[in-house]
């Protein structure tokens, strides 16, 4: 009983102790910015990293790039760890568009303070090509500069002779270095600002990572674990914040200031990045200031506008295309429940139901983008025309897309199949990975907007956990899904590949072959002209129109901050924050 | 005795390979795809999902892949946890500190509250008191645990600022990993910081454990008021208490003295299964409060059907679980002398 | 056919009570034939009216019928309002489609009509009494309808989970020895995990389902009563009437059903009531990790899922959107509550050490 009585009076005097302290509305910790996420990085290894929870936190804060982008462009770009950005016009590319020559900074000093020399980046390019696991991100350079997707051959061995290759193809001499590619290909430069992360060669080599040579490959290449790699959670660049720790256990990777930075050192002397998964304590700590920068999805946007001292930024660009995909031919192999019967008899649909031109016209025509726009993205999306984004190189902007029009999609529907369609009717799922919001009321609007037109036509809508997703995507089982895809550097054909050619990674799952796409698109890659570059990708856009085989959708990126932080910019080719020009005040 | 305590010991094992193996015949029903989802954070990495499922060997038959685990465990190896980005036993060393000393804090309020209310709701059988003590353990066990976090999270952090999520506060934290200015002995924050002298840091834990104590005592107390107020009635029907009551001594005494350490014979067999119970219970708790602890990783870890983490959770949860009941078993034998004498 | 006529019999018996009751039950009656739009509803589903007449005949008949249990019961308010609860739920179940009519566009009532898509919730207004929650759900209709999927999911379970442990147990307890030995290690492997970690793998790995989170919490379910009912037959083999049954010969299923289980049926009964409660809880908080019912369907823990945005509030006002979790969140706890209330009189009811004493 007494014990009882203590503990009680202890845990008010704690309650009524603490309380004064935390109000109050002078800046929280003001050298220490906190951005409270809701995903863990994958690795802090610049070669490993593919996700935005694990650039964000190394890229240009850890490690620097040899060019970055110019204020909130993303064809511009301006010198970084190289003294000019290089153009034909001043001999940084060669003539044929396939050499790119980089003179490095001088004076530039990892954070061990040993200077950076072009041996280092020579190393750091090789080692982010031959790293190469399954599914990650090496191919973005090997694809231009070796002209393969991957480092080993069809059993899995890899192929010592592309090291050879690679090893020619980038040359030092003295502080410069020159990357020959194999064709030329027109986004080298804003892959080159992403992806030419540079790690410290000697400190790596000392911790164990790759020694430089071919008879080193073997270890790097494909390893099987995150933390096999040397980098995994240890950094050495030349970036304005070194790596302190990445905690794993309280999941949060804490920066702080390189003082030796090359240019004047940051104005943030820490920065902190913490993982919530729940939205609930990820707003308290907002509101509380606590946090300085949190991550909100569209839905939860209503709960953090109108609280004192926090700023909403809700429409800020990004390069992201939502789609809905229709399957032209769907596999059915051990029953699918998604497409009902498997014939046209008003309780299922035939596998290649959106084979017919009509039937896809129809849903485009049927879906009612304004509402979906206003509902499911709050009105902060626009409607797509096309797999490139707006806003981006090759983005058309009087490209033509379909109008919602009952009328006409009826009219359509009455015309598939010889009016099999509009006489028996249909019935089909479409799928949606579940806790996604967003893409839950699309398919709901899809599924309000098909039934309307005639009672016979009957649509269903499926959450299914991202596992099974992913499984039944793969499997080419879903008739009607939604997924959005987000840029690996901001250039059209990153977009126009995996959502029109036949080998990429969405028309795969479709069955959507146009010859002529394939052809426009490996056209793209290679043309360096401006003007032809952008006709190309406006003719895709007109057979995107055409085929309409997905339905697109841009949404805009929204972010959360407290409105004490200072000297923040947004560029859509941006993971996340870029925390050097920034400040808390 | 002894020869009991080495029989359930050698079963340790047995209960934690069948565990394992229970999670192995589940993937019988996974396709390898949905088990390469594990390894996908982002849509561009969809096309290498059969390399992905070749490296791991997700396409191999379950019992090759449990082969091959087993292996690994002999090896001392538990194999990587794609959700704690860590390896598995690690992992566990990692988040298991901090549930540790969750558990402790909420074992307190639970053993002395849940005590106190069960007998004094037997003493004053069917009077206010006991009818009080119903319907509060009735009430906190009929509403989902979440529910009751997310209630406690929002009025007491949300509204009044006492409580926040998480373990330590910002200021804290980075003051407990500077090795200059604390030494981490236990993990357990609050001894550690008494340890170090840091009184400071010792109350800012405490603040954050408040949280979840406070939830995992709401719904974990009906069951010990239950039994503490049917053991201590029982009690009080017995004869020596009766004479007591003959003998003219106080009701207080008789209280004190004589029914309640009696009555307490079930309690304390039950505080080691409360502990174990408090092990499940954590699950929702530190997901809700961002509470970094070996629970929030298991639900993640099976959620995202990260097998190697579920395994190896799986596993070391199994074993506190046996030599919980075998301490259980213990207590019973030790405090109850008609087991002993069998 | 035994109710009805154990009901006439009590209904003589309590002359003045039935009195009351016909009249209540006539006026209702007459009511509802007499106003139209109610009429039209009774006449459009009457199962559900049968359904709930049938519910009024037998509560009445276990409430006149004088037996101890009612006695007792009568005594306790607590155990009252748990039984009254349970009835009101049930009763709520049967006259879901009067109550909260489908829309006729709809293919499947168990799916929640939404007005509209809009992401945030909207009070209370004519048309949606409780408001609409996320994505713009009815959370009246949820909630009534919710009642049949709360009583489904835990009868079904309750149901493959006594099957299961009865079989085990049964054979457990009753043979003994290696077998014994056997079920008893399977049991301790499942009960070593902490239930809903089990549950919340197999749902991962069958998919998301109101199916695969019946089987799942009944997969972690089963060993409780296996271990239960063992236990049960334990105390009750070695009693004489089972040992005569056995020295007459009696065949060992039939010993079984006529001499053990029946004695052995009642800690059963309490656990099971309690239990009702527990997974009800369990598919909650399977929900809450995004692995329960289908968005939409109606479903408690899907509602309070859906609420766990809105729980904090707007800014400033953090009771904004308040109906969002009290509607789904009372819907939960009075069920649960009910439950719980009645497992524990029945257990203090039927617990011989408490009989009497005090």
């Amino acid at each position: 009983m007494t014990a009882l009585k203590t503990l009680m009076v202890l845990a008010l005097s704690l309650a009524l102790g603490v309380t004064g302290v935390a109000y109050g509305q002078a800046v929280k910790n003001p050298d220490t910015l906190v951005k409270v996420k809701f995903g863990d990085p994958e690795s802090l290894d610049p070669a490993y990293a593919y996700d935005t929870s694990s650039s964000e936190q190394i890229l240009w804060h850890v490690y620097e790039t040899l060019v970055f982008f110019n204020g909130g462009s993303t064809g511009q770009f301006v010198p970084m760890l190289a003294t000019e950005v290089p153009t034909v016009a001043n001999g940084g590319i060669s003539k044929d568009g396939k050499t790119y020559r980089f003179k490095l900074r001088e004076g530039v000093k990892f954070h061990d303070g040993t200077p950076m020399t072009a041996e280092d980046v020579k190393y750091s390019l090789l080692r982010f090509m031959f790293m190469d696991r399954d599914g990650g991100p090496s191919w973005i350079l090997l694809a231009p500069i070796l002209g393969e997707e991957g480092t080993r051959d069809e059993k899995g061995v890899l192929r010592t002779d592309l090291f050879t290759k690679a090893d020619q193809a980038i040359k030092t001499s003295g502080n410069t270095i020159s990357i020959t590619l194999n064709k030329p290909f027109a986004p080298f430069l804003s892959i080159m600002a992403e992806w030419s992360m540079v790690v410290n060669k000697k400190w790596a080599i000392a911790q164990g990572d790759w020694n430089g040579t071919a008879a080193g490959l073997a270890r790097l290449n494909n390893p099987k674990k995150p933390e096999d790699t040397a980098l995994f959670s240890k950094a050495n660049g030349t970036g304005p914040f070194k790596l302190v720790q990445w905690d794993r256990q309280s999941r949060q990777t804490i920066l702080e200031r390189n003082d030796n930075y090359w240019r004047k050192p940051a104005a943030l002397r820490r920065v902190i990045y913490r993982v919530v998964e729940d939205f609930g304590p990820r707003r308290l700590m907002l509101q509380q200031g606590d946090a300085d920068i949190v991550d909100v999805n569209r839905t939860e946007q209503s709960q953090v506008e109108n609280l004192p001292g926090v700023r909403v930024l809700p429409d800020l660009p990004q390069l992201v295309t939502q789609g809905i995909y229709m399957n032209l031919n769907v596999d059915t192999t051990g029953g699918n429940p998604d497409v009902g019967s498997g014939r046209l008899d008003g309780n299922g649909v035939p596998v290649d139901f959106f084979a017919d031109i009509n039937v896809r016209r129809g849903v485009a025509q049927a879906f009612d983008y304004q509402t979906a726009i206003r509902d499911c993205y709050r009105g902060y999306a626009t409607l797509g025309n096309g797999p490139v984004p707006k806003g981006m190189f090759g983005y058309n902007p009087n490209g033509k897309w379909y109008a919602t029009d009952p009328a006409k999609a009826a009219a359509a529907f009455r015309e598939a199949r010889g009016g099999q369609v509009w006489n028996n009717g249909f019935k089909f799922t479409v799928a949606f990975n579940s806790g996604n919001t967003t893409r839950q009321c699309l398919a709901q609007v899809m599924k309000a907007n098909l039934e309307a037109l005639n009672p016979k036509f009957k649509v269903d809508v499926r959450g299914v956990t991202w596992a099974q997703y992913l499984s039944l995507y793969r499997q080419k089982k879903l008739p009607m899904w939604i997924i959005g895809w987000a840029a690996d550097f901001p250039d059209a054909d990153n977009f126009a590949s995996p959502f029109m050619h036949s080998s990429g990674t969405y028309p795969s799952a479709q069955s959507y072959k146009n010859p002529e796409a394939d052809k426009l698109i490996e056209q793209g890659r290679t043309e360096t002209d401006t003007a032809k570059r952008r006709a190309i990708y406006f003719k895709l856009q007109e057979i995107a129109f055409n085929d309409a085989h997905t339905l697109y959708f841009y949404p805009v990126k929204l972010t959360v901050m407290r409105s004490w932080v200072r000297g923040w910019y947004n560029n859509p080719a941006f993971f996340g924050e870029y925390m050097y020009t920034m400040s808390k005040q | 005795m002894a020869s009991f305590i080495a029989r359930r010991m050698l079963l340790l094992p047995v209960v934690a390979f069948g565990v394992t193996l229970l999670i192995f015949a589940l993937l019988q029903f996974l396709a390898p795809e949905m088990r390469a989802a594990a390894f996908i954070t982002n849509p561009n990495q969809l096309t290498a999902l059969d390399a992905i499922i070749k490296k791991y060997g997700l396409d191999q038959p379950v019992y090759v892949q449990y082969w091959n685990w087993l292996r690994e465990v002999f090896s001392g190896n538990l194999g990587w946890s794609q959700t704690a980005r860590l390896p598995v036993r690690a992992a566990i060393g990692a988040f298991f500190p901090a549930t540790l000393e969750l558990t402790i804090y909420a074992f307190v309020p639970i053993m002395l509250l849940g005590v106190w209310l069960g007998t004094a709701a037997a003493v004053h059988r069917d009077r206010f008191i006991d009818h009080l003590s119903r319907v509060f353990s009735i009430s906190f066990r009929s509403l989902p645990s979440f529910v009751w976090g997310l209630l406690i999270l929002m009025i007491l952090y949300g509204r009044m600022n006492w409580f926040p999520p998480g373990r330590l506060s910002l200021e804290a934290d980075l003051f407990v990993r500077d090795p200059s200015r604390f030494q981490l002995h236990t993990n357990l924050l609050t001894l550690d910081a008494l340890l170090n002298g840091q009184l400071w840091i010792f109350f800012d834990a405490l603040r954050h454990l408040m949280g979840p104590v406070l939830t995992l005592t709401m719904v974990s107390i009906a069951l010990l008021v239950r039994i503490t107020r049917s053991s201590m009635l029982e009690v009080l029907r017995q004869d020596y208490v009766r004479t007591a009551r003959a003998k003219g001594l106080g009701e207080d005494v008789v209280i004190d003295k004589h029914a309640r350490k009696n009555a307490l014979i079930p309690v304390i067999t039950l505080s080691s299964l409360t502990f174990v119970g408090l092990l499940g219970g954590v699950v929702i708790t530190e997901t809700i409060f961002n509470f970094p602890g070996i629970g929030r990783w298991g639900a993640f870890a099976a959620q995202q059907l990260d097998i190697p983490g579920v395994t190896g959770f799986a596993m070391f949860v199994a074993g506190l679980t046996v030599l919980g009941n075998l301490g259980a078993d213990i207590l019973y034998a030790y405090f109850d002398p008609r087991i002993r004498l069998q | 056919m035994g109710i009805l006529t154990l009901a006439t019999r009590s209904l003589r018996q309590h002359q003045a009570q039935t009195r009351s009751l016909a009249v209540l039950g006539g006026a209702l009656a007459a009511g509802a034939l007499i106003i139209p739009p109610l009429r039209e509803r009774f006449l459009q589903h009457p199962f559900a009216v049968a359904g709930f007449l049938v519910l009024v005949l037998f509560v009445v008949a276990f409430w006149t019928i004088p037996s101890d249990f009612t006695r007792r019961m009568r005594k306790n308010p607590l155990s009252l309002a748990g039984f009254t609860l349970i009835v009101l739920f049930i009763a709520l179940a049967i006259l879901a489609p009067l109550l909260a009519p489908t829309p006729s566009s709809s293919r499947d009532p168990y799916l929640i009509p939404q007005e509209g898509f809009a992401t945030d919730p909207r009070p209370p207004r004519p048309g949606h009494p409780f408001g609409t929650t996320e994505g713009q759900y009815d959370l009246y209709y949820g909630i009534v309808w919710g009642t049949r999927t709360a009583l489904r999911v835990s009868m079904v379970v309750i149901l493959i989970s006594v099957v299961i442990g009865l079989a085990l147990g049964g054979v457990s307890g009753y043979y003994g020895g290696r077998l014994d030995e056997a079920i008893m290690r399977i049991t301790d492997i499942f009960l070593a995990f902490p239930s809903l970690i089990l549950a919340v793998v197999v749902v991962a790995v069958l998919g998301r389902s109101l199916t695969n989170v019946m089987i799942a919490i009944a997969l972690v379910n089963w060993p409780i009563y296996a271990r239960l009912l063992r236990g049960d037959i334990l105390t009750v083999r070695g009693r004489d009437f089972v040992e005569a049954a056995k020295a007459m010969g009696g065949g060992d299923v039939r010993i079984i059903t006529k001499h053990i289980v029946p004695n052995a049926i009642y800690p059963f009964l309490v656990f099971t009531t309690l239990d009702v409660g527990l997974i009800v809880l369990t598919a909650a908080a399977l929900s809450f990790l995004g692995l329960g019912a289908e968005v939409g369907y109606a479903d408690w823990g899907m509602l309070i899922n859906l609420s766990r945005n809105w729980i904090l509030g707007a800014p400033g006002n953090p009771f904004a959107y308040w109906y969002v979790l009290i509607f789904p969140g009372a819907a939960i706890f009075l069920f649960v509550l009910g439950w719980n209330l009645l497992g524990d009189a029945v257990r203090d009811i039927l617990d011989p050490r408490l009989r009497g004493a005090g």
